[in-house]
C-alpha cells in the first residue's frame, strides 16, 4: 500500500530573472515500510523534496498525500498537528532544543500533542538508541553521534507514518555513521517504519530498498535494489 | 586598510538596519547631551551678558583710601597676572543740589574720576556724546538731559562741590559702625570695624546720614566746598551698579586732582571659586574692604553656591546621568546583538587564523566607525534642535530671566561642551562595546560554526535537566505557566529556568524604559508644581476688576484711627446681637452692591463676564483631626497662620470666598456635589480647599491643609464694655518667657477712650469681652480650587455661594470684590478702561458706602510671566520626554525583536516537529510576561530613586512639597512600554514566522 504519493510537485524560489526552480514537476509514490535513499548533487532539489513531504514548506504547485490525506490542503494549525503525528524529521545538524534534556527532546512531539507519554516505548527507544544513562543530558553535553540518536529518537517517538532524514550522517564519522544507519535500518525492519533518507554516502544508498536520484529538480533515476 | 577593518566595514554595510539604529542611538545620545549642556551654557551666557551690560563684568570691588597704594597694587597685580583688567572710580566730591534737583537726581551729584576699562568692567558708557577725557569734562546721567531744566551736550555746569563729613546730631553722643550705613546696592562690608564719630569723612559707599526723631546719631554736612565748572561731554543711559548709589547719580569726570577714596573694579583669570577671587583680591590690596560680584561670578561658572543654582546644577547632572545610562543600554544592546548575530562569522574568522585580539578589535573598530558618524551627527542635531527651540522660545526665556530685548537669549556654543559631549558619548560607546568585544574574542570556533554559541543552558539549568528524567513525571511539572498556557507555557518555563541569561537584555531595556519615562515624568511634574506655585495659578480671565467698600461710619472710624484720634463711641453702647446683626446687614448690602456692580460692568459692550467673588477673613477653630499634621506642627511658616490653642482646638484665620452662584454651582458639580446642599441658611456649609501654597521668602511651600470634613466654629463678633470688637488677631501668644507659646484668637478694640477720657496708645486686648460664634460645616474638601480662586495664595480657603451672604457674614468686614472678564482678541486695553470706568461710576453712586480700594488688572497686556514660564518649562519637558521615550522605546524594540530573531532557528526546529502557531504564541507571551515582571520591578524601584533625587533637587527651591509619584506618567510609561512590547513581539514573531522554515532551519549565521 502506498503511504506517500507525490504528484506534479513543483517548487520555485524568487521571481523574474532570479527565479530558480528547485523542484520541477516531481511525482513519486512510496509504499509502506519502504526504505528509500535519495541521492543527488548539491542544489539538486532533494532537500526541498524532503521538506515538502515533511510539511515544513509549501509547494508552488502539486500535491503531497501522506496516508491518503492531502498535506497542503490543511490549515497551518492542522499542518502543525500533521508534522508532530505523521512525520519524523532528522537533520544533518540534529536541531535539538538546547534547554531540553535527552528524554524531553525525544518526547517533545508527544508533549506538543498533549498526549500521555508511552513510557514503554520511550524506554525501548532510549535503550535501542544507546542513550541509557544519558537521559538527563542536555544536547550540549552530548557528542554529535549521540545528538543524532536523540534526533532519531524524537523522529520515531510518535511512530509516524514516514521518517524523513536529511543527510543524517553528513556530520558524523564513519563509525557513528554506520551506527546511525543501522538504527534507521533496524527501525525500518523491526517496526516497518517508512524511511526517506537523503545521503551522499554510496554505501548507505546501496543499503536502501530503492534509490531515487534527483538532478536539477527532476527525478533522473528511480531504481529498486533487488537483494 | 587591513583585513579586519575591511571586514568590519563590510559587515556594517551588510547590516544596514542595525547599523542605522546604532548610529541613531549614538547620535541621539550626543544630541541630547549637547542639548542639555548647551541649554545650560546658553542660559548662563544670557545671564552673563545681561549682568555685564547691567553691572559690568567686574569680579571684585576694592575700596582703597590711598591713591598711591592703589596705583602700586594695580601695577603689581597686573604684572603678577593676579589682575587681568581693572577700572577705577575715585571720589572727587559731592555736588550740592537744589531742593528741586534733589527730587530728581538724589541727594548729591557725586563726582568721580574714571580710569581704566570702565566701559566693560563697570558698564559705564555714553549713550550720547563721549566719555570724559580731561579734567573739566563731565558725563551725566541722561535724566539731566531729559528733565525740565534740561542740560545739553556742550553746556557748562557749575556746582558747589564739597566733601561729606559726619556731624553728631544735637543732644546725641556715641559712635556707630560704618557697616550700618552702606550705600551700595548689595554691598556687604567685611571687617567693618571702622567707627563713625563726629567729623568722620564719608565716601560715596556710605549712605546718607540723617538723624530723625527717635533714631540715628549723626547728620552729615559738606565741608571744604569749592565751586567747580564742567563741560558736559556725554550722557549715560543705564544706571549701573557703579554709577548709582543711594546718594545720587554719579557725574563722571577724568583726572581731577583729588585725594578721595578710590574704588577699584577688577577681573581675574583662572579662578574657580568665589573664595579664590576674594583671597586674590585681598592679597593684592591688603587691608582693603573687598566686595564680590556674586552674580557675575556665578554666570562665569565660578562656584558660588546657593539654593536655586544647586537645583539647576543638580537637575543637569541627574539628566546627564540618566541620558548616559539610557544610551549605554541602547548602544550596548545594539552591539551585543550585532556580535551575537555574527558569532558564526567570528568563528569562521578565528578558524582561518584571526587572533582574539583581532576579533576584539573588529568590534572596537565597529564601535569607532559608528561613533565617527554618530557623534558629529548628534552634535549637529543637538545644536540645531537648540537653535530652533531657542529661536522660538528665545524672547520668552529672555523675558523670564529678567533679560531685555537687548540681551536676547541666543545659542551659546561652548567648545568645551562639544568636547565633553563627544568624549562622554565616545566613552559611552566604548563602554558599551567592551563586553561584546570581549565576547567576540572568546568565540568558540567549533560551536560557533555549528551555530550553537550562546544557546547553551546555564549550569543550574543542566543540573535541573539532569534531574528531570523520570518518565512518569516527564512534562508533568508544568508550573503556573504550564497550567495557563499549556505546553507553550511549559516550554517557556523550562527555557526560563534552564537558559543562560535569555531575556535579561529585554528586562534591562524594559526597566530602563520605565526609568526614562518616569524620570521625564517626575521632572515635568516637579517643575510643573514649581511653576504652578511660582505663578500662583493662571488668571481666570483677561481683565480683573477688584474693589472693597466701607460704610460711612467705618470710614469715619478709620480716619480717626489713622489720624491717631481716639475713638469715643462709648455714649452708645451696643449689644452682641446688634454687632452681629449690623455685620450681617452690611455684608448682605455689600453682596448686593457687588452683584449689581458686576451686572453693570457686564453691560459694557464686548465684555465677556467670567464671574466674580467676594472674600474676607474670619477666625475659625476646628478639631485638630481635620487638618494635616504639617499644618498643626507649623512646619510651613509662610502659610497664613494656624496652630493649636490652649483647649486643644486648631485655630486659623480662614478666607471665606463667596463665589457668584453660577461659578459656585459649576465648582460644586465638578467636585461631584449638589450645589443646593450649600444653600441651607440655617446650616451653613462650605467646600474647603485641600492644599495651600506659601512662600517664606526663600522657598515656595505647598502643603495639605484639610484632611477631614467636619464642623468649624467661626468667631463672628464680640463686645467689650459696650464696644464692638474691631479685629481678631490670630497668633502665638507667650504669657511669660518660660511659658509655652499658645496659639490664640485675640480680640482687639482699637484705641478707645474710656470713661475718664484717658487715651491709650495701644489697641486694647479685649479678652474679657462677650463673643458670638457660629458653626459652619466643612462639608467637602476639594483638591483643586475654582478658576476664580487662583492667585489668592497662602491661606485656608472656604468656598460658598454668594447668595448665602444674604443670611450670614461670619463677621467679615470690608470683603474684597474681585470680578473677571474676558475681552475679544486685541481689545483688552480699551475694554479694561471701560470696565474700570463703569464699575467705578457704579460704586461711586452707592449710598452709605465709600470705596476703600479699587483697581484693575489687564492680564492680557501685562503678559503673564507665569504663562511664559509654564510654556518654556513645558516645551523643555516635552522635548526631553519625547527624546527619552524614543531612546527607551527603540531600545525595547531592538532587544525584544532581536532576542526573538536570534532564536529563529530554535523556533523553526520546534515548529518543524509540530509546535503549532498557537502554542508558539503562548510560549512567547509567557516568556514576555516573565521578563516584563523582571524588568518592571527593578525599573519601578529605580524610577522611584530617580524621582526622589529630582524631588530632593527641586526641594532646594521648593519646600514642603510632598513627594508624590507622577501617576499620569506612570500610566503613560506602562502604556508606552506595553505598546512597544506588543509591537516588538508582534514584529519579532512575524519575522520568525514569515521566515521560511527551511531557511531558518539552515540558518548558519556565517
Amino acid at each position: 500500500m502506498d503511504i506517500l504519493t507525490v504528484s506534479h510537485l513543483t517548487k520555485t524560489y524568487g521571481e523574474g530573472e532570479t527565479r530558480t526552480v528547485a523542484l520541477n514537476d516531481v511525482s513519486l509514490t512510496v509504499a509502506e515500510g519502504e526504505f528509500v535513499a535519495i541521492v543527488g548533487s548539491s542544489g539538486s532539489g532533494k532537500s526541498t523534496l524532503l521538506h515538502l513531504i515533511g510539511g515544513v514548506d509549501r509547494p508552488t504547485s502539486g500535491h503531497v498525500m501522506v496516508n491518503g490525506i492531502d498535506v497542503y490542503g490543511r490549515s497551518d494549525e492542522e499542518l502543525a498537528v500533521f508534522r508532530r503525528r505523521e512525520v519524523g524529521l532528522v537533520y544533518q545538524f540534529y536541531n535539538l532544543v538546547p534547554v531540553l534534556n535527552v528524554v524531553e527532546n525525544i518526547t517533545l512531539p508527544v508533549a506538543l500533542d498533549g498526549r500521555p507519554i508511552n513510557q514503554q516505548r520511550l524506554n525501548d527507544l532510549v535503550a535501542k538508541l544507546g542513550l541509557r544513562g544519558r537521559e538527563g543530558h542536555l544536547p550540549s553535553q552530548l557528542s554529535g553521534g549521540q545528538q543524532q540518536r536523540v534526533a532519531i529518537g524524537r523522529a520515531l517517538m510518535n511512530a509516524p507514518s514516514v521518517v524523513l532524514a536529511d543527510e543524517p550522517t553528513g556530520n558524523l564519522d564513519t563509525k557513528n555513521s554506520a551506527e546511525i544507519m543501522q538504527l534507521l535500518r533496524d527501525s525500518n525492519r523491526e517496526m516497518g517504519q517508512t524511511m526517506l533518507v537523503i545521503t551522499h554516502n554510496e554505501e548507505i544508498a546501496l543499503a536502501a530498498d530503492r534509490i531515487i536520484a534527483i538532478e536539477d529538480g527532476r527525478i533522473v533515476r528511480d531504481e529498486r535494489i533487488r537483494r | 586598510m587591513n583585513a579586519m577593518t575591511n571586514f568590519t566595514l563590510k559587515s556594517l554595510r551588510a547590516n544596514k538596519v542595525r547599523t542605522l539604529v546604532t548610529v541613531a542611538g549614538v547620535a541621539l545620545a550626543a544630541a541630547l547631551l549637547t542639548a542639555v549642556l548647551t541649554t545650560y551654557t546658553s542660559l548662563t551666557d544670557m545671564l552673563y551678558r545681561g549682568e555685564a551690560s547691567y553691572a559690568g563684568s567686574w569680579m571684585a570691588q576694592v575700596e582703597v583710601e590711598d591713591p598711591t597704594e592703589l596705583e602700586a597694587s594695580l601695577s603689581a597685580g597686573t604684572a603678577d597676572g593676579d589682575i587681568s583688567d581693572y577700572a577705577v572710580l575715585q571720589d572727587v566730591g559731592f555736588g550740592e543740589l537744589t531742593a528741586q534737583q534733589e527730587n530728581i537726581y538724589g541727594i548729591y551729584l557725586p563726582i568721580a574720576n574714571l580710569s581704566g576699562n570702565v566701559e566693560e568692567l563697570c558698564a559705564i558708557k555714553p549713550s550720547e556724546g563721549r566719555m570724559p577725557e580731561a579734567p573739566g569734562e563731565i558725563m551725566l546721567c541722561s535724566l539731566w538731559r531729559d528733565s525740565d531744566d534740561a542740560v545739553q551736550l556742550g553746556d557748562t555746569l557749575t556746582v558747589k562741590v564739597g566733601d561729606r563729613q559726619a556731624v553728631l546730631a544735637p543732644g546725641r553722643e556715641g559712635s556707630m559702625s560704618m557697616g550700618t550705613v552702606s550705600a551700595g546696592i548689595d554691598y556687604v562690608p567685611e571687617d567693618e570695624e571702622q567707627e563713625i564719630v563726629d567729623g568722620t569723612p564719608l565716601n560715596s559707599s556710605m549712605g546718607y546720614l540723617q538723624a530723625v526723631e527717635g533714631a540715628g546719631l549723626f547728620n552729615e554736612e559738606l565741608t571744604n566746598t569749592r565751586e567747580m565748572t564742567f563741560t558736559v561731554v556725554g550722557f549715560y543711559e543705564r544706571n549701573s551698579y557703579a554709577s548709582v548709589t543711594s546718594l545720587g547719580l554719579f557725574g563722571f569726570t577724568c583726572g581731577e586732582p583729588t585725594d578721595g577714596t578710590s574704588f577699584a573694579y577688577i577681573t581675574m583669570d583662572d579662578v574657580s571659586n568665589s573664595q579664590q577671587v576674594r583671597e586674590r583680591a585681598e592679597a593684592a590690596f591688603p587691608d582693603c574692604p573687598v566686595t564680590l560680584h556674586t552674580a557675575m561670578l556665578r554666570y562665569l561658572g565660578i562656584n558660588t553656591g546657593g539654593g536655586i543654582w544647586d537645583t539647576f546644577y543638580g537637575i543637569v547632572v541627574i539628566l546627564a546621568v540618566v541620558i548616559v545610562a539610557a544610551c549605554i543600554s541602547l548602544i550596548y544592546n545594539a552591539f551585543a546583538i550585532s556580535v551575537a548575530e555574527r558569532t558564526g562569522q567570528f568563528g569562521l574568522l578565528a578558524s582561518v587564523g584571526a587572533t582574539r585580539r583581532q576579533l576584539r578589535r573588529a568590534v572596537v573598530i565597529e564601535g569607532l566607525a559608528i561613533a565617527l558618524v554618530g557623534i558629529p551627527l548628534g552634535l549637529i542635531v543637538g545644536l540645531l534642535g537648540c537653535l530652533v527651540t531657542f529661536t522660538l522660545l528665545g524672547p520668552d526665556i529672555a523675558y523670564l530671566f529678567g533679560g531685555s530685548s537687548e540681551i536676547g537669549f541666543r545659542l551659546a556654543v561652548d567648545p568645551i561642551v562639544l568636547i565633553v559631549t563627544s568624549v562622554l558619548t565616545l566613552i559611552t560607546v566604548m563602554f558599551s562595546v567592551f563586553i561584546p568585544a570581549w565576547r567576540a574574542g572568546r568565540t568558540n570556533i567549533i560551536e560557533s560554526l555549528r551555530g550553537q554559541q550562546g544557546k547553551r543552558a546555564s549550569k543550574r539549568g543542566a543540573s535541573r535537566a539532569a534531574r528531570a528524567t523520570n518518565p512518569t513525571k516527564l512534562w508533568k511539572n508544568k508550573g503556573v505557566a504550564g497550567r495557563v498556557f499549556g505546553i507553550g507555557g511549559t516550554l517557556a518555563r523550562t527555557n526560563k529556568k534552564r537558559g543562560t541569561s535569555r531575556g535579561a537584555a529585554a528586562s534591562v531595556s524594559l526597566a530602563l524604559a520605565i526609568v526614562l519615562l518616569l524620570t521625564a515624568g517626575s521632572l515635568s511634574s516637579f517643575l510643573g508644581v514649581l511653576v504652578d506655585v511660582a505663578s500662583g495659578g493662571e488668571p481666570a480671565g483677561d481683565i480683573g476688576v477688584a474693589a472693597a467698600l466701607m460704610t460711612d461710619e467705618q470710614a469715619e472710624e478709620n480716619d480717626a484711627y489713622y489720624n491717631g484720634t481716639p475713638i469715643n463711641t462709648s455714649d452708645e453702647p451696643v449689644t452682641l446681637q446688634e454687632v452681629v446683626d449690623t455685620a450681617n446687614e452690611t455684608f448682605a448690602a455689600e453682596a448686593t452692591i457687588f452683584s449689581d456692580c458686576f451686572a453693570a460692568m457686564s453691560q459694557v459692550p464686548d465684555a465677556i463676564p467670567v464671574g466674580w467673588k467676594m472674600s474676607g477673613n474670619a477666625p475659625i477653630t476646628v478639631d485638630p483631626s481635620m487638618v494635616s499634621q504639617k499644618f498643626i506642627n507649623h512646619e510651613i511658616k509662610g502659610l497664613g497662620t494656624g496652630g493649636m490653642t490652649e483647649d486643644g482646638q486648631f485655630a486659623a484665620y480662614a478666607s471665606f470666598v463667596y463665589l457668584d452662584d453660577a461659578s459656585f454651582d459649576e465648582f460644586a458639580r465638578a467636585q461631584g456635589l449638589d450645589p443646593d446642599y450649600f444653600r441651607d441658611a440655617d446650616h451653613p456649609r462650605v467646600i474647603a480647599l485641600q492644599q495651600a501654597y506659601g512662600n517664606d521668602g526663600d522657598k515656595y511651600q505647598l502643603l495639605d491643609v484639610f484632611t477631614e470634613t467636619g464642623m468649624a466654629d467661626v468667631t463672628v463678633g464680640g463686645v467689650y464694655e459696650g464696644r464692638a470688637i474691631n479685629a481678631f488677631n490670630v497668633s502665638y501668644i507667650q504669657d511669660g518667657p518660660d511659658e509655652p507659646a499658645v496659639f490664640s484668637i485675640t480680640p482687639y478694640v482699637y484705641n478707645y477712650l474710656d470713661d475718664d477720657d484717658t487715651a491709650f496708645d495701644e489697641d486694647v486686648v479685649a479678652a474679657e469681652g462677650e463673643f458670638a460664634t457660629q458653626q459652619v460645616e466643612i462639608a467637602a474638601i476639594a483638591t483643586e480650587g475654582p478658576a476664580l480662586a487662583n492667585g489668592d495664595g497662602a491661606e485656608v480657603q472656604l468656598f460658598l455661594p454668594v447668595s448665602m451672604a444674604q443670611h450670614h457674614s461670619f463677621g467679615i468686614q470690608g470683603p474684597v470684590f474681585r470680578s473677571v472678564f474676558n475681552a475679544p482678541e486685541g481689545q483688552s486695553p480699551e475694554l479694561s478702561q471701560e470696565l474700570v470706568d463703569r464699575g467705578g461710576d457704579f460704586l461711586h453712586e452707592v449710598e452709605g458706602f465709600q470705596t476703600s480700594f479699587y483697581y484693575m488688572n489687564d492680564y492680557v497686556t501685562e503678559v503673564s510671566q507665569n504663562r511664559i514660564l509654564a510654556t518654556v518649562v513645558n516645551v523643555f519637558c516635552l522635548l526631553f520626554t519625547i527624546i527619552l521615550a524614543l531612546i527607551a522605546l527603540a531600545n525595547v524594540f531592538n532587544t525584544v525583536t532581536n532576542g526573538l530573531i536570534l532564536r529563529r532557528r530554535e523556533f523553526a526546529v520546534m515548529r518543524s516537529i509540530g509546535l503549532s502557531n498557537r502554542q508558539f504564541r503562548r510560549m512567547i507571551v509567557d516568556e514576555c510576561a516573565s521578563w516584563c515582571i523582571r524588568g518592571l520591578i527593578p525599573g519601578a524601584a529605580l524610577s522611584l530613586g530617580v524621582a526622589y533625587l529630582l524631588y530632593v533637587q527641586v526641594g532646594y527651591s521648593l519646600g514642603g512639597l510632598d513627594f508624590h509619584l507622577p501617576w499620569a506618567y506612570i500610566g503613560l510609561a506602562i502604556a508606552l512600554t506595553a505598546v512597544a512590547i506588543v509591537v516588538s513581539v508582534a514584529y519579532g514573531m512575524h519575522r520568525c514566522k514569515a521566515d521560511n522554515l527551511v531557511e531558518a532551519l539552515r540558518t548558519d549565521n556565517v
